[in-house]
């Protein structure tokens, strides 16, 4: 039970760090990206060659993780930056379905389909440690680094830019600088949690970095409170015990679990739009239609 | 005479067959108010647009202090001390009437802004002296899509002021103000001159224009028909069967 709590908790604070990272473009900047997942699993794939190739120090991974990660999402997101709203969506898919095939057909680099095995446990300093302590540490980082960030001028910024662009840009700000900058930290933050994800299971493939995944952090921002600060961690604990809690019932069939899972996001996510447009914990008068 | 802050020459810009802008020659000198008038869809928007880079001119050049401005982005006209309104405002809805003033201290588009604490504490200050000065002190802490008209209007100009540009270009920002809000709205322009700012102001209650103005340009089909002193421009009965949509030549 206590390692079935640990391993919970372990993924709570890795998917803490990417619905927070994402929440920072999505609910600051106004940039909807549904590609979170690929940078995700660029940090997976980082954290892990260097565990196997090098040595499976931590912190090293994880650093290696946010420059693959934060600087591929530069080359990535410029061309991308330039379109607008609901094109990015398109563009940021776009990314989703190339990055998952070459993902798969990667082999040097991602192991194919197979994915990576056998990365060994993580160290820092030469000691072996346990996941769950860095992935808490990383995750008390990053929400304490997009709280200033959100609260500051640069906050203040991506707001501007997310509801008045031309004015922003027209006060002298530079929307494409601002933009880039804020999906580098928040890709540079996914790949972070890509590393101990690839370090936690000791075995990464394309899987877990698919349009599903990138669906389903998405899906915990928008549960918690996109542009609040607690809410996309709230929306990663809520969504990832779910099934489990659901397996503990005794009158659902372990094999309709599946089924089941998917009624409840569907019925859950509807009813919330309807009722808490904003999320769990944004603000009430904030999303509704208003006359 | 006083030095021209801005200048335009012969800027033109078609959309399609239709030549929105043709050949438009401003200058703006510091201290004064030159009004820009003229019928819906005379071009005065798109004369802006064209000054501030939002859109690409034909043909034409701007200058700011003699420096050309032609090709550059919004961001960095901005910069060289242009500030602008929209005819539809685009307020920051979703923050405060204080983000939206302080946003407009802050270019820096980096993590962080330069100077530290204290160049924070200037910033402040200067937006609360544009909410002072515009009447919305009280209104801090509101959100910007929950204010009344008049107070989104201020709140447009209280960004401007707070950017502390020397070059205005105003569209149409007293359109729809009762008379106190005009009279405030006076003030603030009269303010600003006083500080040397150049203001280029497009507006259609000619009232408005007779009273503010030092200036102005009476733009048609594209083209600066009329320059000059405001009485000069309001009595000319050709220019006002034009802007009052009796356009001789359109006679039977
Ligand atoms: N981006 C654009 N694409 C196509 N046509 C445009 C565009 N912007 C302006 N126009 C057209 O150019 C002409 C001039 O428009 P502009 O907005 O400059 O007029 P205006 O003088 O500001 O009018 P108003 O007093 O109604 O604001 C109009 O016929 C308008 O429809
Ligand atoms: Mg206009």
């Amino acid at each position: 039970m206590t390692a079935y709590l640990a391993n919970l908790a372990t993924l709570v604070a890795i998917f803490g760090i990417l619905a927070a990272t994402l929440n920072f473009v999505v609910g600051f900047a106004g940039i909807f990206s549904v590609a979170h997942a690929v940078f995700f699993g660029l940090g997976a794939y980082a954290g892990a060659q260097v565990a196997l190739q090098l040595f499976p120090d931590a912190l090293l991974a994880c650093l290696v993780a946010a420059i693959v990660a934060g600087g591929l999402s530069l080359c990535l997101a410029l061309p991308a930056l330039r379109v607008r709203g609901e094109y990015f969506v398109a563009a940021s898919l776009g990314l989703q379905m190339m990055a998952t095939t070459l993902f798969s057909e990667a082999k040097a680099f991602t192991g194919g389909i197979g994915g990576l095995v056998a990365i060994p446990r993580p160290t820092v300093a030469g000691v072996e440690v346990g996941v769950l302590p860095l992935a808490l540490a990383a995750l008390a980082l990053i929400l304490f680094l997009t709280a200033r960030l959100q609260r500051g001028a640069f906050g203040r910024t991506l707001q501007s830019i997310r509801d008045a662009e031309s004015a922003a840009e027209a006060l002298g700000k530079n929307v494409a600088a601002a933009k880039t900058l804020a999906v580098a930290f928040a890709c540079a933050g996914a790949g972070i949690g890509g590393a101990l994800f690839a370090l936690h299971l000791s075995f990464v493939n394309v899987e877990s970095f698919t349009m599903d995944q990138s669906v389903l952090v998405m899906a915990m921002v928008i549960i918690g409170g996109t542009g609040t600060l607690w809410g996309p961690l709230i929306g990663a604990i809520l969504l990832l015990s779910l099934p489990s809690g659901l397996a503990f019932l005794p009158f659902i069939p372990a094999t309709e679990v599946g089924a089941v899972q998917q009624i409840v996001y569907g019925l859950a996510m509807t009813l919330l739009m309807i009722f808490r447009p904003a999320g769990l914990v944004g603000d009430l008068s904030k999303g509704r239609a208003t006359a | 005479m006083s030095e021209i802050l801005l200048k335009s020459e012969n800027l033109a810009r078609a959309f399609g067959g239709l030549q929105a802008v043709a050949g438009v020659s401003l200058s703006l000198p510091a201290g004064r108010v030159t009004a820009l008038v003229g019928p819906n869809g005379a071009g005065k928007t798109t004369t802006f647009n064209l000054i501030t880079g939002n859109l690409r001119a034909d043909s034409g050049t701007a200058q700011i202090r003699g420096r050309p401005i032609m090709g550059l982005k919004p961001w960095q006209v901005a910069r060289l001390g242009v500030a602008r309104s929209f005819q539809d405002l685009r307020l920051f809805t979703h923050v405060t009437v204080r983000e939206n003033v302080l946003a407009a201290t802050e270019t820096a588009s980096w993590f962080w802004q330069p100077g530290g604490s204290r160049a924070r504490r200037q910033r402040e200050d200067r937006a609360a002296a544009a909410l002072e000065a515009t009447g919305l002190a009280a209104l801090a802490d509101a959100r910007a899509i929950d204010l009344a008209y008049a107070e989104r209007k201020f709140l447009s100009m209280a960004r401007i002021l707070a950017a502390e540009a020397d070059i205005w270009l105003l569209d149409e920002p007293a359109s729809g103000l009762d008379l106190a809000s005009r009279l405030r709205f006076g003030e603030l322009l009269r303010a600003a001159t006083a500080r040397g700012v150049a203001i280029c102001l497009i507006e259609h209650n000619l009232d408005v224009v007779a009273e503010l103005s030092d200036r102005i340009a009476f733009l048609d089909q594209g083209r600066v028909l009329a320059e000059g002193e405001p009485q000069a421009i309001l009595r000319d009965p050709a220019l006002a069967a034009i802007y009052f949509g009796d356009r001789p030549q359109e006679a039977a």
